[in-house]
């Protein structure tokens, strides 16, 4: 019974917001279609001036001056170089936030394009380019975009909208401690004033340009690593007997690991990964190394899942290895949360993207065991992540653009879509009916 | 430092082992030889009237009755239908027990000899020849014939001579016990106690004339395991909501074998665990709730068998556990490892060597076939060893093996066993200090 009147109410929502929105749409359209020119400039700058991780100086400074230039009252840099910007709106009502990452990749870029990056840099002692190959860019520029079509609606808005521009969503060196969205929660960006909602999207390469796919629940994995140490004796090789072999036994648990997601995981509910990785033991061929260290990725796209799946983890190398007489110490590295999509968010705010792409645009979209750092914000607060199509139609899929490689390429034209569905999202969010 | 003592002893004995007199060993020899017509004859007979284990009958009276014709004191129904007897010297000296299994198999006999079995039976509910398919009937005859030239030149002899013919080597019927364990059981090693025990097998696929052994554990221990995993049922749907019992044991098997390949000194013996049968479920899409696999352990030394056992268990319970589930590990100890005493090997070579030629008497990789024998030798130093009974002219890769109805052995290897047998009763007896 509870679920069905969820159910109601939400088609009670819908209505509601729909109505209330679809008679300023055609004038909000236009003035998006308007600022395509500049949307189009702001991701070629950000593309030719791409920054990695913790990096983003020149970019986190460029966004503040422009959203100086708004009248918004600005905050820069948090977590390093990100920039927090407030729009208050004319009437009263919930605090939106609305997020873009800004971070580049350590990737050459191989595209001909005239304003392709040819920034260079060191990471990790290597010599390489850098290049923003996983649209970060695109993601910038929609939220400027959208920053100036809601700054000109100052007057219709009831409530304030919460700009952030985050760095590091790649991940930051170990070193750097907490970084991107985690450090942002941290320091406080969803207080003062409190955030009711956050809404974040990322441009995908292989979806057909201007379509939207979203997914109530787990949208993106949860991301954790492990390392398992398994402690044999050594030996000389040729007499294993001598030995608790650490090699043999390592098999022997990845094989096992492997069946805590065929046999132990309740994969309707959702999916999950265990992947080893990397596996290093010995030195050379004639000699039974003592140890035998495995590391790994865990996906997972629920809590309770995921701590299942650590403590199979546990369970299964520990008594694998005490089987044959071996120890194996297993160390679970939490990283990101899942991406988890607040249900009833996501199913109210569903009408928004069909008015921005069409209704035939709106796709649902499996879970994908990528991660993603914009779920520490959702742990905090009801948020809403989706994705936007950016192949254009003429592309060859045969060479997929892929993210994080060094030909990836977006359809530009996809970006209004984008601009249009954060802009509906952030009227129709303040104009729901009963906010508190 | 310890280790070179036994063999310097061993030494020292192999040299005063070689005591027996020319004259007495071709005595000896030429009544082996003269004897041969009849051990063939009582052979054939035996042969064409096998009987199953725990049933020889006909066997035990047969073999009792050419024992007392002898003027031995005989005892008969020894561990069911076996019979044991005495010779006595009078002298003093050590007690030296000689055996013979006497039990045949369920095989229908395909050979085409005069004396081939055609005796029936049914044997756990199904029509079946009997057939002497391991050649336990020629043991019987060999023992039958050394008995009797023993007897004859008892003059010549000191000590006390047992003669053993035991039933079931071949494992009783279900529910009954027999063999080795029971007529050690019964009290056969003992009154007179016996210090030494000597025991043969022919072998179909050995060279005629050929004698072989080995130090140490020549036959196998053979232990049963079985092992009950536990898990929870579930449809075969949704394997999250059981524990599933097929996969751990999957996973249990490969453990299991890296007890052998990973943790067994294989360079000091062989082992052999197999799992022979595995057991679960009832239909395609339910995971059952238990699965059940069983197999046989084979170890060649008693203190490898016994980490073995451990390291079953160890694997099969953590493997279990790491999975969710219980595994119930049951190790059932059977005959234990036919193991040659080193010492007396050695000092009983010669023996051997005599009666086969020095260039014919050949030592051997372990079997891991078992043998009861091995019950005896848990108590007391004993020597097993072959005898090569293939015809000449035979393809080695064409011997129908133990055990199968085209089973046959060639005749003229019985003198070999004979002789060898007089050799070790001779030789042990004159060694003693």
């Amino acid at each position: 019974m509870k679920k069905i009147i969820t159910l109601l109410c939400l088609a009670c929502l819908i209505s509601a917001s729909a109505a209330a929105q679809t008679k300023a749409q055609p004038k909000i359209d236009a003035e998006i279609k308007a600022l395509e020119p500049s949307l189009v400039k702001w991701r070629r700058y950000f593309h030719e001036n791409p920054e990695l991780s913790n990096r983003e100086v020149k970019t986190g400074a460029k966004i503040a001056e422009q959203l100086k230039t708004l009248g918004f009252e600005v905050q820069y840099p948090v977590a390093k170089t990100g920039v927090v910007a407030l729009l208050k709106g004319t009437k009263p009502g919930p605090v939106v936030a609305l997020r873009a990452d800004i971070d580049a990749l350590p990737v050459t870029e191989r595209n001909a394009l005239p304003f392709a990056s040819k920034v260079k840099t060191q990471f990790g002692g290597q010599e390489t380019g850098v290049m923003h190959a996983c649209g970060h860019d695109g993601h910038m520029a929609i939220l400027l975009t959208v920053a100036e079509v809601l700054a000109k609606n100052k007057s219709e808005l009831k409530g304030t909208v919460k700009f952030i521009f985050q760095p590091a969503e790649e991940g930051a060196a170990p070193e750097e401690g907490v970084a991107g969205a985690e450090l942002m929660v941290k320091e406080g960006v969803l207080e003062n004033p409190k955030v009711d909602a956050i809404f974040g999207l990322h441009i995908q390469s292989l979806l057909p340009s201007g379509q939207l796919a979203y997914r109530a629940g787990g949208l993106m994995a949860a991301v954790d690593g492990f390392d398992i140490t398994v402690k044999g004796q050594g030996a000389h090789g040729a007499t294993p007997w001598d030995s608790v072999d650490p090699v043999v036994i390592s098999t022997q648990i990845i094989q096992g690991l492997q069946t805590i997601v065929s046999r132990q995981t309740e994969l309707t509910k959702a999916g999950a990964v265990i992947t080893v990785g990397s596996i290093h033991g010995g030195i050379r061929r004639n000699i039974i190394p003592e140890t035998v260290l495995l590391q790994g990725t865990i996906r997972t796209f629920d809590d309770d899942m995921q701590k299942k799946v650590h403590e199979k983890i546990k369970l299964t190398a520990q008594k694998i290895a005490e089987s044959a007489g071996a120890k194996s110490d297993v160390n679970i590295q939490i990283m990101y949360p899942a991406t988890i999509n607040n249900e009833a968010l996501t199913n109210q705010m569903v009408p928004s993207l069909v008015r921005a792409a069409g209704q035939e645009n709106v796709v649902l979209t499996q879970p994908v065991t990528m991660a993603e750092d914009f779920s520490f914000y959702q742990r905090k607060v009801p948020g809403f992540f989706f994705f936007l199509g950016a192949y254009p139609k003429e592309m060859n899929l045969q060479i997929k653009p892929t993210h994080h490689t060094a030909d990836f390429m977006f359809d530009e034209a996809a970006m209004v879509t984008g601009v249009k569905a954060l802009v509906n999202l952030t009227l129709d969010y303040m104009n729901q009916p009963t906010k508190k | 430092m310890k280790k070179i003592i036994p063999f310097l002893l061993a030494a020292i004995s192999i040299h005063s082992v070689a005591q027996v007199s020319p004259k007495v060993q071709a005595k000896f020899d030429q009544q082996a030889k003269a004897i041969e017509p009849q051990v063939i004859e009582w052979r054939r007979h035996l042969h064409q009237n096998p009987e199953l284990s725990n049933r020889e009958t006909q066997t035990g009276a047969y073999v009792a009755e050419h024992l007392k014709k002898l003027g031995l004191k005989v005892q008969t129904g020894v561990a069911h239908t076996g019979v044991v007897a005495l010779l006595e010297t009078g002298r003093p000296g050590p007690v030296i027990a000689l055996r013979a299994d006497m039990d045949a198999l369920p095989v229908t006999e395909r050979n085409s000899l005069p004396f081939a079995s055609k005796v029936k039976t049914t044997f756990n509910g199904q029509e079946t020849g009997v057939m002497h398919a391991c050649g336990h009937d020629s043991h019987v005859a060999m023992l039958m014939g050394v008995a009797e030239i023993l007897t004859k030149n008892k003059a010549d002899l000191k000590g006390t001579i047992k003669f053993i013919f035991q039933p079931a080597e071949e494992g009783a019927p279900v529910g009954e016990q027999g063999g080795a364990g029971l007529m050690v059981k019964e009290g056969v090693l003992e009154n007179p106690k016996v210090e030494v025990i000597f025991g043969l097998h022919i072998s179909s696929i050995t060279p005629l004339g050929k004698i072989t052994y080995r130090h140490g554990g020549i036959m196998a221990a053979a232990d049963n395991y079985s092992v009950l995993v536990k898990g929870r049922q579930a449809h075969g749907s949704t394997p999250w909501m059981s524990v599933d019992p097929i996969v751990t044991a999957a996973q249990i098997i490969n453990g299991l074998q890296t007890i052998i390949s990973r943790q067994t000194e294989l360079t000091k013996e062989a082992a052999v665990i197999t799992v022979g049968r595995i057991n679960a479920g009832i239909r395609e899409n339910i995971i059952p709730e238990e699965a059940f696999f069983a197999g046989t352990i084979r170890t060649l030394d008693t203190e490898m068998q016994d980490k073995i056992h451990e390291k079953i268990k160890l694997t099969a319970t953590k493997i279990a556990e790491s999975m969710g589930a219980t595994a119930e590990v049951t190790i059932r100890r059977g005959t234990p490892v036919t193991y040659n005493d080193p010492a007396l090997t050695q000092k009983m070579v010669p023996s051997l060597q005599r009666a086969a030629g020095v260039e014919n008497t050949l030592v051997i990789n372990a079997i891991t076939g078992a043998e009861d024998f091995a019950f005896y030798q848990k108590e007391i130093p004993g020597l097993f060893f072959f005898i090569g009974a293939m015809p000449p002219d035979t393809d080695p890769a064409k011997v129908p093996s133990h055990h199968t109805p085209d089973f046959m052995i060639d005749e003229s290897s019985f003198v070999t066993g004979v002789k060898a047998m007089l050799n070790l009763t001779l030789d042990y007896m004159n060694a003693r200090k």
